[in-house]
């Protein structure tokens, strides 16, 4: 969810006003040539948002010195500036990019052949939020388990949480973190999306991610098992200034076959998300924002 | 007709907490260790939203309730006598 402490943190209206401002002079590579200079300055003067990247940097870019890894997190920072203008480009209505989508025919025939919705997992990777726009044509509602924005410039300028008739909001601060919602819109045959790499707080499972022990969060999966729909892993990414992909091709069906095997079956499917992050993080290293430490314990 | 109430409403309770323990796989805990007004989540029970999920299973497939009514109905998601009366009041009036 791109509802970070370090966004909400950063983000003014001041800051939205400049890089609006070089957007509408300049276009896409003039806003993105800005971002070299912010990005440099967060590099040098802002310790929590460089050290929050180190534990990713660490662990995908481990035989880089010390001097290439703060290369990597400038190169991290720039793309995720890239990724924030994308959002505004698209959401202003200053134009559109192009979005290659992958697996569609898959997707509609799992909605076309039962009566029940699907969980979309998402991740801190690439641009969701323009690129989810390519699935408005499956003409179903779709749900997005997130927080409400509470930065009134990112609010503003990103539409990060602003529901509308075919996308609604369901917060995880609903009364048991919204699952009987989360259940309800799934019954209905509705697209659940749900963050799948970061747990805020919520259960969590052991998963091997980069060579180290980390923690995914298992809700996605036990509402998939509960509720017998399939998860539909949801990846992006920007391939050109103008170009993005996204790939829903990657199902899962999370089962158990008993009570007993339960915990170990779900972490098998954790896992197996996990390998596919791994894979895409193999292919675009610079396009996933993980600016927190999923590889800390934290349940 | 009030002892048959009573009746169905302590069945439902004993049903319920069977299936807690069974579904929900609570370890250490026996069914009639559960009390009626026993608090299910956080303190009390301290159960989770993941058995939340549980829980509106059981009462979709072992109850025949819907999930769209329970929607905003904190209120019986509170201990298992406030389960079993909704399941009561619900099931009576589909019957």
């Amino acid at each position: 969810m791109i509802r970070s402490m370090d966004v909400r943190k950063r983000g003014n209206k001041l800051g939205f006003w400049f890089f609006r401002t070089a957007l509408k002079l300049t276009g896409l590579s003039g806003a993105y040539g800005l971002l070299y200079i912010v990005c440099l300055y967060y590099l040098l003067f802002d310790r929590t948002a460089v050290s929050a990247s180190m534990a990713y940097v660490n662990r995908r870019f481990k035989g880089f010195s010390s001097v290439r890894k703060y290369q990597a997190v400038y190169r991290l920072f720039i793309s995720q500036g890239r990724s924030l203008i994308d959002r505004y480009y698209v959401v202003s209505g200053l134009g559109r990019f192009d979005i290659e989508l992958r697996g569609y025919d898959r997707i509609k025939r799992l909605l076309d052949d039962s009566k029940k919705g699907i969980i979309l997992l998402t991740a801190h990777v690439g641009n969701w939020q323009v690129t989810m726009t390519a699935l408005e044509k499956l003409g179903k509602t779709v749900y997005l388990l997130m927080s409400p924005e509470e930065n009134a410039a990112v609010k503003e300028s990103l539409n990060i949480d602003s529901g509308n008739e075919k996308v609604k909001i369901i917060s995880p601060d609903n009364f048991l973190g919204g699952v009987i919602e989360i259940m309800k819109a799934i019954d209905e045959g509705s697209i659940v999306s749900i963050m799948g790499d970061r747990s805020y707080g919520h259960s969590t499972s052991e998963v091997v991610l980069l060579g180290d022990r980390a923690y995914f969060p298992q809700s996605a999966f036990s509402i998939a098992a509960a509720a017998g729909c399939p998860v539909v892993v949801l990846l992006s990414a920007k391939v050109s200034t103008r170009k993005y992909f996204l790939d829903v091709s990657h199902v899962m069906e999370p089962r158990y076959s008993s009570r007993v095997k339960k915990k170990e079956e779900m972490e098998g499917f954790i896992q197996e998300y996990a390998g596919v992050l791994e894979d895409y993080s193999a292919e675009y290293p610079y396009q996933w924002f993980l600016f927190h430490d999923i590889w800390k314990g934290e349940n | 007709m009030q002892s048959n109430e009573a009746q169905d409403l302590a069945g439902i309770k004993k049903k319920l907490k069977e299936l807690l323990v069974e579904d929900l796989s609570l370890e250490d805990i026996k069914p009639e260790e559960i009390g009626d007004n026993e608090i299910l989540f956080g303190e009390g029970l301290g159960l989770d939203s993941l058995d939340a999920v549980e829980i509106v299973v059981i009462l979709q497939r072992k109850f025949g309730l819907e999930v769209k009514d329970l929607e905003n109905r904190k209120d019986v998601f509170y201990s298992i006598d406030s389960l079993a009366k909704y399941i009561y009041e619900n099931k009576k009036k589909d019957a």
